[in-house]
C-alpha cells in the first residue's frame, strides 16, 4: 500500500514524551496534565486551557535506577516511567493525576513524588491520587464524581485557574468526541479484508491521540480519514489470519508490528491505549450535569480487570467476543505485561472462557514493556497463525 | 535439658530432613507438665474432630486436610524455648485458635454438599474471604460466617510449609503467570482444582490486600456463582482509606453488603448483637494497646508470634463475634502484666529491638521465635499487628447506629495487611519510622515478599530512609507461600549473613543458625 501521508508525523510524535505538539500547546500557554491510567476521564484533563498527555517512555533502555527503587518485580511500564521521570523526561508536565488503578502504578507515581522527579521549577505543580470505583453501580458513580471533583477539577482550578464549569466540561467533551469519531471512523477500515490500514498504522495514530494535545491533531486525522477512503490495498495480502489483541497497556508500536510481521493482521485493539473502548465518544444529554455523565460512561464501558463485580467480569469476555465478531477476527491474542497482577488473572480466565465458551483460538502471552524484535514472541505468534490456518483448512475439508 | 531460659541448644532437637523433632523440649518439671497437658488438650480437640464420620470423609476428599495431622507440631514450633508466662500466653492463644479452626472445619463439612450436606445449616452460612474483615457479620449472630480459604490454604501453610505448592502449580498449569502473589494464587488453585467445600446461602468477597487478591476472587466467584449457584457480593473497600472523601462510599458498601446478606439468608440485622461485638472489639483493642505499650519498655511481653498470629485471628476473623476471645484477651493481659511486674524476659539476652515490617513468610511464622532464640533480636511488633485502634461506638442509640456503619467500613478498609499495602506511602513507609521511634527500635527486619508489588514498590525508599535515620535495615526476601523459591534456611541465612558480616555478632544459640528443616512440618 502507498504510505499514509502523515504516518511519519504521527510516528515522530511517539519518539518523545515531550513531543512537538506538547511543546506547541505549552507555548500557547496551556497547562499539561500528565496521567498514567485509562480510568482517568480524559475530557476532564482537556478543559479549556489544559491538555492531557498520557505518560510513556519511548525508546526505553536501561531501567537500573528505577529497578533499585521498585525492584525487578514491578512491571516494566512503571519502571520505565520512573526511570524516565528521574532522567527529567517528564519535566514538561504541569501536574500529574494518578488513580490507584493498580498498586504498581500507584507506587511508581509515589516514588516520583518522593524523589521529586517531576515539577522542577514549577511552583504550581501538584500530584494528585484518586480513588476510582471497583464496581459499576450507583455507589461507584457517586465516588467517581466526587473523586474527579476533588482530585482533578478543584486542583486544576486552584493551581492554574482552569474553568471547571459544566459548560467548559461540555466543550472539552465535544473536542474529545471529535477525535474519537475520527479514530473510530479510521478504525472501521480494519473490518474489510483486505484492509486499507494496517494494525500498526492504526495503533500509531491512536496512540498519538493519547500523548499529544487533541486539538492539534484534528486536521491531520481528518486528512488521514479522507486518504483512507481512496487508498488501495495490496494486491496480495501479507497476512494469513486476523487477530484481536486484548490485554494490558500497549504503548509499544513495535509489539503490534511484530505480530503483523509474523503474519497476523491486528484487526482490533482491546487494550489500554487502544481505541476499543478508549475512543468511544461520550454521549451527553442536557438533563444531567456533564461530569456525572462522563463518569458513568467511563465506569460502564471500562474494561479494566480491577472492576470486580461479576457482571463486569462476565461483560469483559462478552465484549471481547462482540469485538471479535464485529472485526471478523480469526483468533484472539491475550497479552499482559510481565508482572501485571490484574491482567495475569484476566488473561488466564479470559483465555479459557474465549476458547472454551466462545470457541476462538486463543494465544496467551506475557511480554516486556518494549519488545523490540523478540524472536521468542515472533515464534509464538507464527505458530499461532499456523494453527489458525490449519484449523481453517480442516474446517474447509469438513464442509466439503 | 534445663529449666532456665536459653540453657538448651534448641537446634539439637531437629532431625536432619525429618518432619518432626527428636523429642519434646524439657522446660523444667512445672512448665513441661503444663506444656504436656496442653498437648493432651490439643489431641483431645483433634480426637473429637475425627470422631465424626463426615470429618473422616472430608480427610479423604480434600487434599489439604492431610496437613492437619501436623497441628501439634505447629504449636511446638511456636513454643520453642518459652517458659513461664510466655509459654502460657502462647498456649492460651494457640489452643483457642486451634479450637476455632476445628469448629470452622466441622461446620464447613456439615454444610458441604459433598460431605455432610446439611441443607438447612447451609442456608445459614455466609462464605467470607480468608483475608477479609468479618465486620459485616457482627450483627448476624443467627448466621455462620465461614471461610473456606482459611483452612484450605492459610492455616495449611502454617502447619505444613509445602501445603500450598500443589495449588500454586494447579493455577500456573491453568495459565496464571508465575509472578503473582502465591496466596491468592493458591486460593485460586484450590478453586480451579474444585477442592473447596461447597455450601452457603451466599458469599461476601472483598478486595482485600492487593490486586492479586482482588483478581483471585474473580476465579473463585466464577465457580461459586456460575457453577455452584451461590450468589456473591463483592464488597469494594476503598484503597485510599485514610482519605475523608472515600468514607461515604465505604459506608454505602457496608449497607449494601448487609442488605445482600439479609436478602439471601432471610436473616435480619441485629443491633444488640452488633454492639456486643463492638464492645468486645474495643476490649481487644485496649488489650492490644496495653501489650504494645509494654513492648515500648525494656520488658516487652506479648510479642513475636504470640502477638502476630493471635492479632490476625482475633482482629479480622473473629471481630468480636466469639466471646471466648474476650476471655483470652483478658488472660493474656493478666499474664503479660504479671511477667512485666516481675521484669521477666523471654530469652537469656536481648540484643536488638526490632520492628518486623512487610508481609511475613507464611510457611515460616515461627521465624520470630527463631530471631529471639538464635540472635537475641526482639520482634517488638510487626506490620500486621499495627492495625486500627479506633474505638467503636458500643452503645445502641440512633446516632450510634449510623456511626456503626462507618465503624464497620473503617474496619473493613483497615483489615490486616491492606491497611498498610493500600492507602499511600504514608501508611507503609512513613509510619514505620514513627513506630521505630515509639518502640525505641534499633533494627527493622523487612520481609520482602517478592511478589507483593505494594511492598517491593517502596524498596528503594525504605533503604534511603533507613540510612537517613541510622537504623539497621535487614531485608528478608521470601515468596510467602512457596518455600521452593526461598526455603526456611534461605530466610534464616539472610539474617545470619547480616548479623555476622554487618553486626559482627555471634549467635546466642549457634545450633539454630543452620537447620536442615526443608522437609519439616
Amino acid at each position: 500500500m502507498k504510505d499514509l501521508k502523515h504516518l511519519i508525523f504521527f510516528e515522530d510524535l511517539l519518539q518523545e514524551a515531550n513531543n512537538v505538539l506538547v511543546q506547541q500547546a505549552q507555548q500557547e500557554g496551556k497547562v499539561c496534565v500528565a496521567y498514567v491510567c485509562e480510568n482517568t476521564p480524559e475530557p476532564l484533563l482537556n478543559l479549556p486551557g489544559a491538555f492531557s498527555a498520557r505518560l510513556r517512555a519511548p525508546r526505553t533502555g536501561s531501567m537500573e535506577v528505577a529497578t533499585y527503587y521498585l525492584t525487578s518485580f514491578l512491571c516494566e511500564y512503571t519502571r520505565a516511567l520512573l526511570e524516565r521521570a528521574m532522567e527529567g523526561g517528564f519535566n514538561f508536565a504541569d501536574c500529574i493525576i494518578a488513580p490507584d488503578g493498580c498498586s504498581m502504578m500507584n507506587r511508581c507515581v509515589e516514588n516520583m513524588e518522593l524523589l521529586q522527579a517531576l515539577g522542577r521549577d514549577k511552583p504550581r505543580f501538584f500530584h494528585q491520587y484518586m480513588e476510582i470505583p471497583m464496581k459499576a453501580d450507583d455507589n461507584g458513580l457517586n465516588l467517581y464524581t466526587l473523586q474527579c471533583t476533588n482530585h482533578i477539577l478543584k486542583p486544576l482550578q486552584e493551581h492554574y485557574g482552569i474553568d471547571i464549569s459544566d459548560e467548559a466540561i461540555r466543550r472539552a467533551v465535544a473536542e474529545h468526541n471529535r477525535v474519537c469519531e475520527l479514530i473510530r471512523a479510521i478504525g472501521e477500515f480494519r473490518k474489510s479484508d483486505p484492509a486499507v490500514i494496517t494494525g500498526y498504522e492504526f495503533h500509531v495514530i491512536t496512540l498519538a491521540t493519547y500523548v499529544a494535545p487533541k486539538y492539534l491533531l484534528i486536521d491531520k486525522l481528518e486528512e488521514t480519514l479522507e486518504e483512507l477512503k481512496t487508498r488501495e490495498p495490496d494486491k496480495k495480502s501479507p497476512f494469513r489470519a486476523r487477530v484481536l489483541v486484548v490485554g494490558s497497556e500497549v504503548d509499544d508500536t513495535d509489539f503490534i508490528k511484530l505480530i503483523e510481521d509474523s503474519g497476523a493482521y491486528v484487526c482490533g485493539d482491546r487494550y489500554c491505549c487502544g481505541s476499543l473502548p478508549g475512543r468511544d465518544p461520550i454521549v451527553l444529554t442536557e438533563d444531567e450535569d456533564a461530569l456525572t455523565q462522563i463518569c458513568r460512561q467511563y465506569m460502564l464501558r471500562g474494561q479494566c480487570p480491577r472492576y470486580m463485580n461479576t457482571d463486569k467480569m462476565q461483560g469483559r469476555r462478552e465484549y471481547v467476543n462482540k469485538l471479535a465478531r464485529e472485526y471478523n477476527a480469526d483468533g484472539i491474542i491475550y497479552e499482559q505485561m510481565k508482572f501485571c497482577d490484574p491482567w495475569a488473572y484476566e488473561k488466564m480466565l479470559g483465555a479459557h472462557v474465549l476458547r472454551e465458551d466462545f470457541g476462538y483460538p486463543v494465544l496467551a502471552v506475557d511480554r516486556p514493556y518494549a519488545i523490540a524484535s523478540s524472536g521468542q514472541m515472533r515464534t509464538r505468534v507464527q505458530a499461532f497463525v499456523e494453527s489458525m490456518e490449519i484449523k481453517k483448512i480442516q474446517k474447509g475439508e469438513q464442509h466439503g | 535439658m534445663a529449666k532456665e531460659i536459653g540453657a538448651d541448644r534448641l537446634g539439637d532437637l531437629y532431625i536432619d530432613g525429618g518432619k518432626v523433632r527428636k523429642r519434646r523440649e524439657w522446660r523444667g518439671l512445672v512448665d513441661t507438665m503444663y506444656d504436656y497437658s496442653r498437648w493432651l488438650k490439643i489431641m483431645t480437640i483433634l480426637g473429637k474432630f475425627v470422631m465424626k464420620p463426615r470429618n473422616v470423609k472430608a480427610m479423604f476428599r480434600y487434599r489439604w486436610m492431610a496437613n492437619y495431622l501436623a497441628v501439634p507440631m505447629m504449636v511446638d514450633r511456636h513454643t520453642q524455648g518459652l517458659r513461664g508466662e510466655y509459654l502460657r500466653m502462647c498456649h492460651v492463644e494457640q489452643d483457642l485458635i486451634i479450637d476455632d479452626v476445628a469448629k470452622l472445619l466441622d461446620n464447613l463439612f456439615r454444610g458441604d454438599r459433598r460431605i455432610g450436606n446439611d441443607t438447612e445449616f447451609s442456608k445459614k452460612v455466609v462464605l467470607v474471604d480468608e483475608n477479609e474483615m468479618t465486620a459485616v457479620m457482627m450483627g448476624f449472630p443467627m448466621l455462620k460466617s465461614l471461610s473456606r480459604e482459611t483452612p484450605s490454604t492459610y492455616v495449611s501453610v502454617l502447619l505444613n510449609q509445602h501445603a500450598a505448592e500443589h495449588y500454586i502449580d494447579v493455577a500456573q498449569e491453568f495459565g496464571l503467570a508465575g509472578d503473582v502473589c502465591p496466596m491468592p494464587e493458591a486460593e485460586a488453585g484450590v478453586s480451579i482444582d474444585d477442592d473447596a467445600p461447597v455450601l452457603g446461602a451466599c458469599a461476601i468477597q472483598c478486595n482485600t490486600t492487593c490486586d492479586g487478591s482482588l483478581l483471585g476472587n474473580g476465579v473463585i466467584s466464577k465457580r461459586l456463582e456460575l457453577e455452584d449457584g451461590i450468589p456473591v457480593f463483592q464488597l469494594a473497600a476503598p484503597l485510599r482509606h485514610r482519605e475523608d472523601d472515600v468514607q461515604e462510599y465505604a459506608a454505602q458498601e457496608i449497607r449494601n453488603a448487609i442488605a445482600f446478606i439479609e436478602k439471601h439468608t432471610g436473616a435480619k440485622w441485629d443491633w444488640t448483637a452488633y454492639f456486643d461485638c463492638a464492645r468486645r472489639v474495643n476490649i481487644a483493642t485496649r488489650c492490644r494497646q496495653e501489650w504494645l505499650d509494654m513492648n515500648r519498655t525494656d520488658y516487652p511481653q506479648v510479642f513475636g508470634s504470640n502477638l502476630a498470629l493471635y492479632t490476625e485471628t482475633n482482629y479480622m476473623a473473629i471481630c468480636g463475634r466469639i466471646p471466648a476471645f474476650e476471655k483470652a484477651d483478658r488472660e493474656l493481659t493478666r499474664l503479660a502484666e504479671k511477667a512485666y511486674n516481675a521484669r521477666k524476659r523471654a530469652a537469656k539476652e536481648y540484643r536488638h529491638r526490632a520492628i518486623i515490617w512487610g508481609v511475613q513468610s507464611h510457611f515460616y511464622m515461627d521465624f520470630l521465635v527463631w530471631l529471639l532464640n538464635c540472635w537475641g533480636i526482639v520482634p517488638l511488633t510487626d506490620m500486621l499487628s499495627m492495625v486500627s485502634t479506633r474505638v467503636l461506638a458500643e452503645e445502641d442509640t440512633p446516632e450510634n447506629r449510623e456511626t456503626a456503619i462507618y465503624d464497620m467500613a473503617w474496619l473493613t478498609e483497615n483489615m490486616i495487611m491492606r491497611n498498610r499495602t493500600h492507602g499511600g506511602y504514608k501508611v507503609l513507609l512513613d509510619e514505620l519510622w514513627e513506630f521505630c521511634e515509639m518502640f525505641n527500635a534499633d533494627m527493622v527486619v523487612l520481609w520482602e515478599h517478592m511478589s507483593c508489588k505494594a511492598l517491593t514498590g517502596m524498596h528503594g525508599m525504605f533503604e534511603e530512609r533507613a540510612r537517613e535515620k541510622g537504623i539497621h535495615l535487614v531485608w528478608v526476601t521470601h515468596d510467602l507461600f512457596d518455600p521452593r523459591i526461598i526455603s526456611r534456611q534461605g530466610v534464616r541465612d539472610q539474617i545470619n549473613n547480616y548479623m555476622r558480616t554487618v553486626m559482627r555478632e555471634e549467635p546466642l544459640d549457634p545450633s539454630l543458625e543452620i537447620l536442615h528443616d526443608e522437609e519439616s512440618w
